[in-house]
């Protein structure tokens, strides 16, 4: 009776697991929790956030000072201090207010016109459509400084009669915006097929209503993404809305970030970024109660394609 | 709401440079049970598409009803479709799915309510009115489909594979409950399948599909007793395909066959044949008698394996010629005398044994 190796089996007595065997099963178990994947996210994840949590700290400080920590006063910079708070700064005001516009605009412009592109790309065939393709994918491949240059120019020279502002930077927004909810809209199209608009013609609908009965219901969470996307997109965009900036009175949120830093900055501009990152994830946070509450009824798809992060991490390029 | 009376005229669709739809010309009555037979990739499925008008043909007309549909848009043609995955809308419940076409028609509440419970007690859906699609199963989901198609009352509804998704003992059930319904209803049906047992079962005829041709249209007897072409008798259940020279017809109508080295005489097919064929004879209809056994249309063979259906006994024999053959013995309780390995003797009744053209052609006995 001789003992068993690792790889071989003779009938005998089994041999003691090596260190590196009990080393490998506890991190890399083919049939057990994948230990060493999971570190590797985490430890991603605790770095991408270790700064966030590090700048909204800081937005609580007690004294003026965004390297030393001071102690904890929850309202100082918010609506605290009388001159230099978000609640009592003209300016830092006036940015967060500015950023809120243009996103605002561009979800209400960039998200009909880029479903309805969608659709229309979906439907097209032929060379011009595959042309038509490739352009609407150009946005998100181009460097954003590229854009903020040609648009720049595009406005000093093309359409000359509009100055750079803030018409400009909705216009720049909505122009790379337009290609996020092609991509997140089209993925959702493809996944629904057609099948829906062929049975609502089939028993009778003209080709609007079923569009407007069957398949937008259908696109809604598709819908709902895209405006979220655009949201997180426009108010975390720095380059086009310098570029096309009039000064001071068009400045965004990020770009009074960057100016402050030149200077002296103070928490408060520590405060107004936190804001944006509270808005930020109540926005997410509806979206997924909205998601959660109206794919309840729908049957999954093959694939099983369920809640938010899949469905917007269903890009079809 | 007449007929429902369809003809198809010289239909053509091409792909790019393949052509799906060769050529198809059908006429199919009001009322009737009409199946399209064939596997994969035949084309049944995009002729019921361009009736529907799904797709544009690339040539040739549609006619319901004496009028001429082809350039009709699918919204107002007056066919319905059930889906193969039955594209019920998901964010609508049974009875706005059911009620959907009837809206579009602008129909009244009160008559959308009577004729939405109509269309569901039909199908033996009263009371899941409520339900959405992904709360019912693959069987109601169907019944829901069809409840959606009829409730409008076409002319002719055309059904796409209905029963693909369901098991086999749901797929029966539903034959017999659709069979009836058609009869019932009294509307012409145009049922697409690859499944032989479900054509055979259901239809009043079937055009059996290959290479979007097709190759016979008859009734399902004929089609099964009779095929006209060698690929409609190897597609409906074992053909028992042998080659064979044919010598013309003897002093009965039979035409002699020489199979390898054996002479046969067949009785069914065109007698007056000469040249190389194929003949051909149904698994139920092979005799098995002793070894040794003398007479006409007898050849020795080997058994060489021995399958049990429960029902019936599957036995596959290799003959003399070399050939190897399937013949279904009727489960009646009796014990069957030959095991594998043993010899007997084949025979195959001259009555049974059907001669074919070689080259797929068909018979002038080919009905249209």
């Amino acid at each position: 009776m001789s003992a068993i190796t690792e790889r071989g089996a003779v009938p005998g007595h089994f041999a003691e697991p090596t260190l590196g065997t009990k080393l490998r099963r506890l991190i890399a178990n083919p049939w057990g929790h994948p230990r060493g994947l999971v570190i590797i996210t985490w430890l991603y994840v605790v770095i991408s956030i270790v700064p966030v949590v590090v700048a909204i700290q800081f937005s609580f400080n007690a004294g003026r000072s965004v390297t030393a920590w001071q102690g904890f006063d929850l309202t100082k910079w918010y609506f605290g201090d009388p001159a230099y708070s978000v609640w009592a700064d003209p300016r830092l005001q006036h940015a967060f207010w500015q950023s809120m516009k243009l996103a605002g605009l561009d979800m209400v412009i960039a998200t009909p016109l880029g479903v309805m592109l969608a659709i229309g790309l979906a439907r097209w065939r032929g060379a011009l459509a595959s042309a038509s393709n490739f352009i609407m994918l150009f946005p998100l491949v181009t460097p954003e400084l590229m854009m903020g240059v040609s648009l720049f120019l595009v406005f000093l020279y093309i359409f000359k009669f509009i100055q750079p502002g803030t018409t400009a930077q909705v216009l720049g927004h909505v122009t790379f915006s337009l290609s996020y909810v092609v991509v997140i809209v089209r993925g959702r199209l493809f996944s629904i097929g057609k099948s829906y608009e062929e049975a609502a013609a089939d028993l009778g609908a003209t080709p609007w209503e079923s569009l407007r009965l069957v398949l937008l219901p259908l696109l809604l969470p598709a819908v709902f993404s895209s405006l979220m996307m655009v949201f997180a997109i426009s108010i975390d965009d720095f380059v086009i809305s310098q570029w096309l900036s009039c000064g001071s009175a068009c400045d965004t949120v990020p770009i009074r970030v960057y100016s402050s830093t030149r200077g002296a900055p103070l928490p408060s501009v520590n405060a107004l970024a936190a804001l944006m990152v509270y808005m930020t994830l109540s926005a997410i946070g509806i979206a997924w109660l909205v998601m959660r509450f109206s794919n309840r009824g729908e049957r999954k798809a093959e694939g099983a394609r369920g809640g938010m992060v899949q469905t917007m991490g269903g890009f079809d390029m | 709401m007449s007929g429902g009376e369809i003809e198809l005229i010289n239909l053509n669709k091409l792909f790019g440079p393949m052509r799906a739809v060769d050529n198809i010309s059908l006429h199919i009555p009001g009322g009737e049970f009409f199946s399209m037979l064939g596997s994969s990739g035949c084309g049944k499925t995009t002729t019921l598409r361009m009736i529907a008008g799904f797709e544009q043909p690339s040539s040739g007309h549609i006619v319901l009803d004496g009028v001429d549909m082809t350039e009709t848009p699918p919204h107002k043609r007056h066919v319905n479709t059930v889906f193969q995955n039955y594209a019920l809308f998901p964010h609508l419940n049974v009875f706005d799915n059911v009620a959907f076409g009837l809206r579009r028609q602008r129909e009244t509440p009160d008559n959308v309510n009577r004729r939405v419970g109509e269309a569901l007690e039909l199908v033996q859906l009263t009371g899941f009115e409520k339900r959405k699609p992904s709360q019912m199963s693959g069987g109601q989901q169907q019944r829901v489909a069809l409840a959606r198609a009829l409730v409008l009352k076409p002319a002719v509804l055309l059904l796409d594979e209905p029963l693909g998704a369901l098991d086999a003992r749901l797929r029966k059930q539903l034959q017999v409950e659709l069979k009836t319904l058609q009869q019932q209803v009294g509307i012409t049906f145009v049922y697409v399948t690859h499944d032989q047992e479900e054509a055979l079962t259901m239809s009043d005829r079937i055009a059996v599909m290959s290479n979007g041709r097709i190759e016979q249209v008859a009734p399902p007897e004929e089609i099964y007793e009779a095929p006209a072409t060698v690929f409609v008798a190897d597609f409906l259940g074992v053909s028992n395909l042998m080659d064979a020279v044919a010598s013309g017809a003897d002093n009965v109508g039979r035409c002699k066959v020489k199979v390898g080295s054996f002479e046969f005489y067949a009785g069914r097919g065109s007698a007056d044949i000469s040249g190389s064929t194929k003949v051909t004879i149904r698994p139920e209809r092979v005799r098995l008698e002793a070894k040794g056994t003398s007479g006409e249309n007898r050849i020795p063979g080997v058994v060489q394996r021995w399958v049990y259906l429960g029902n019936a006994v599957q036995l596959i024999i290799g003959l003399a010629t070399g050939a190897k053959i399937q013949a279904l013995v009727q489960n009646t309780g009796e014990e069957i005398p030959y095991d594998e390995g043993s010899d007997v003797t084949v025979h195959l009744p001259a009555t049974a044994l059907r001669v074919l053209t070689d080259t797929g052609v068909p018979l002038a006995s080919a009905a249209n």
